[in-house]
């Protein structure tokens, strides 16, 4: 439970309480994939051995990240190993990022680790998200994403529901829209499954308007597709 | 259409407008306002001294709004904050079809008895289902009957226009009031509303965007109260009528509780600009850039391309003006080939240059070669490649020249005036030369009578060209 302030700079503030959860990586996932949307799964393990098997599983390379009810930010907190090739690999980072997360958030409950096989290379970083504007309502946004994403602030938005046009004008107002047109000898990205992705989130906020804020990121954005790759979800809940 | 859409029409087509208040509240500036008010002024005020100086101005003074002997369609309120309760109950008795409070004091100032205050006020207003027009506000006004609302503002049929101003503040409506007739923008209503108690912005544009009087609609924004409903009446709006939004408070800091990025970047003026563009309303950051935008859509002629064919009459114009129109996102392409041939048998390229743009000076005379000036309009007009026009006249120089040559002038200002009618392609002619202002003003008059559209300068030219492409390629559903 935890009071949020929704606040508009445009002279009619207000100030609502209504009680929220974080989804963990996990959670968030499948309350994506049940939706259709491309995410790179991700399976929780609790201990080094469960996560050396799952990554088995999977195949290698494996992702792990650490899974906290009270981490948001999971690379500040050293929570992020990637790019294992071997069982042992993945035993080591179990530990590595359980003691760094324990180090840097002695307070945190962590749950364990997400395994997910790592994403193939040479997609573009996308952002997608969601969030509630105090006098709008839900609005998606779009940008070039990654950790440099509030840096570049290279981001354009929309209220939901969207329309298709609308979809396609956001990536056109992008300032960095060439990175995504194709450059210096890297083809294009798949514009069409960006867009049908965008449309995708704003059908799943019409029928889950329970989620107030929503982050797919990093997109990776290829010639042929799109997969995303962290998602972070907070949803309201019933009072 | 707007759920106080009765009592708006009965303000803004007001037949019987009575001012309540006296002097030392600024009543005068009201009754001065309507002093060309075509139809029946009232003043209510009881003080001797008051009522003598009223009728002194010729205006008819009753002691009470009971004693107007005949419906009265909007008042306006000008009496210190705590008679405002009572005086609206009058209104409400009398059966006013609509009131505007002028006093000031309530809610923007943040202090409790002012929103108590207004709070009252909203009740009074509910249970009475009287419109309410602010308070803090200037209230409506209609031109076309001397329906001002501040001494100072141009009324007639001269002022009349298709152009509507909806503003949260009182002094940019007074000023769009003031400003736009005499930039050749008519209007058809304008209303100032204050902290927008009973009607909101998304009231008044749905008002405006079933007024048969209105084409054009420009707003002056701060903050709307429910953002969905406004967005919902823009949509409806903008496939006909473009709707030109002007917002303020832009800069204003606020914090957040974080837990997204999306949330930290989701700043009420981005979700804004999204929004609008969503809309296909237009975004101008200015009132200079309003008043440009909404005479480029009123010219009549529409393009849903970005290329731009430019002339001006010397070199360094000519380059800073291709670098204007192409960082506004706009683009200035070479001309068809058929094009340059034609142009080969009468440009000269001693002392300018062929390309795009035309630097023409030497080939038009700096603008006194009007049959060369015409050849040279006509051969971008014919350009299949080229979907805007844009003359820049030659500034400062020009204008010494008109000066001096007077008899030439007119040739030259018939042909711009017969070509921009003629043209199917949006043309836009700049005049630039802000040590002149008063010289730049009536030539820019002169030019406007005829139906030329004049800038200032090619920045304004450029971004008022840009908005309105964007604007006619959302209607059209170009993507």
């Amino acid at each position: 439970m935890s009071a949020h302030v929704l606040e508009s700079r445009d002279g009619f503030r207000y100030v609502a309480s209504v009680s929220m959860r974080a989804l963990n990586e996990i959670e968030a996932k499948a309350l994506l994939a049940e939706s259709g949307l491309p995410v790179a799964p991700a399976e929780l393990a609790r201990t080094a051995g469960e996560a050396a098997r799952t990554a088995e599983r999977i195949g290698f390379p494996a992702a792990l990240k650490i899974v906290s009810p009270d981490i948001v930010h999971k690379s500040d907190v050293g929570g992020v190993k990637l790019g294992l090739t071997s069982p042992q690999e993945v035993v080591a980072a179990f530990e590595a990022v359980m003691e760094s997360a324990r180090v840097a958030a002695p307070a945190a409950r962590l749950d364990g680790v997400a395994v997910q096989p790592m994403a193939r290379a040479g997609g573009a970083e996308v952002i997608v998200g969601v969030s509630v504007d105090a006098q709008f309502g839900h609005v998606i946004m779009c940008g070039l994403g990654g950790v440099l994403v509030e840096v570049l602030q290279d981001v354009s938005f929309r209220l939901i529901p969207l329309q298709r046009r609308d979809a396609r004008q956001m990536l056109s107002e992008l300032r960095g829209r060439r990175l995504l047109e194709g450059m210096r000898g890297r083809p294009a990205v798949d514009m069409e499954a960006l867009v049908e992705l965008f449309l995708q989130v704003s059908g799943l906020i019409e029928r889950r308007p329970d989620i107030r804020e929503l982050d797919l990121n990093p997109v990776l954005a290829y010639p042929d597709g799109v997969l995303a790759v962290d998602a972070r979800v907070l949803l309201e809940e019933p009072p | 259409m707007s759920r106080f859409h009765a009592q708006l029409d009965r303000a803004f087509n007001a037949r019987v407008v009575a001012v309540v208040g006296d002097k030392r509240h600024n009543a005068f500036i009201w009754l001065r306002g309507l002093r060309n008010f075509s139809r029946q002024l009232y003043s209510v005020q009881i003080e001797p001294k008051e009522v003598a100086a009223i009728e002194a101005m010729g205006v008819r003074n009753v002691r009470s709004l009971s004693e107007i002997p005949e419906p009265i369609d909007y008042a306006v309120l000008v009496v210190p904050r705590a008679a405002v309760p009572s005086a609206l109950r009058d209104c409400a008795r009398q059966q006013v079809g609509a009131v505007t409070v002028f006093t000031a004091g309530f809610s923007e100032t943040g202090e409790v008895e002012g929103i108590r205050l207004e709070q009252e006020i909203l009740a009074i207003a509910r249970q009475a289902n009287l419109l309410v027009i602010g308070p803090n506000c200037m209230g409506v006004a209609n031109p076309r009957l001397g329906l001002c609302n501040f001494p100072g503002e141009a009324s007639g049929p001269e002022a009349a226009g298709p152009v509507a101003f909806m503003g949260q503040s009182g002094t940019h409506t007074i000023t769009f009031c003031m400003r736009a007739p005499a930039e050749g923008v008519g209007i058809s209503k304008a209303v100032s509303f204050g902290n927008a108690l009973t009607a909101d912005a998304a009231d008044y544009l749905d008002y405006l965007r079933t007024d048969d009087e209105t084409s054009v609609i420009c707003a002056y924004i701060e903050g709307v109260r429910d953002g969905r409903r406004f967005y919902d009446v823009l949509r409806q709006t903008t496939p006909t009528k473009p709707v030109i939004l002007w917002k303020g408070g832009v800069s204003a800091a606020g914090q957040r509780a974080i837990f997204s990025h999306t949330a930290a970047l989701a700043t009420p003026q981005a979700v804004w600009q999204g929004m609008v563009r969503q809309a296909g309303a237009i975004s101008v950051e200015s009132q200079d850039e309003l008043l440009d935008v909404a005479r480029t859509l009123l010219a009549g002629k529409s393009a849903h391309g970005w290329r731009a064919g430019l002339v001006a009459m010397t070199g360094g114009p000519s380059v800073v003006m291709t670098d204007v129109f192409t960082e506004t996102g706009l683009e200035v392409p070479l001309l068809a080939d058929a094009s340059y041939a034609k142009l080969a048998q009468f440009f000269r390229v001693v002392g300018g240059g062929l390309g795009n743009p035309l630097d023409a000076g030497s080939t038009i005379a700096m603008g006194f070669d009007a049959d060369n000036l015409k050849r040279l309009l006509e051969v971008l007009h014919d350009d299949p490649g080229i979907d805007l026009i844009a003359l820049d006249l030659g500034g400062s120089m020009s204008l010494d020249r008109w000066n001096d040559y007077p008899t030439k002038v007119q040739p030259v200002f018939d042909l711009l005036a017969a070509f921009a009618t003629r043209s199917h392609k949006p043309f836009a002619v700049v005049l630039e030369a802000p040590h002149r202002p008063v010289e730049v003003a009536q030539r820019c008059d002169e030019l406007r009578r005829d139906g030329v559209l004049t800038f200032a300068s090619p920045q304004r030219a450029a971004r008022a060209l840009r908005r309105a492409v964007e604007y006619w390629r959302f209607r059209a559903g170009v993507e």
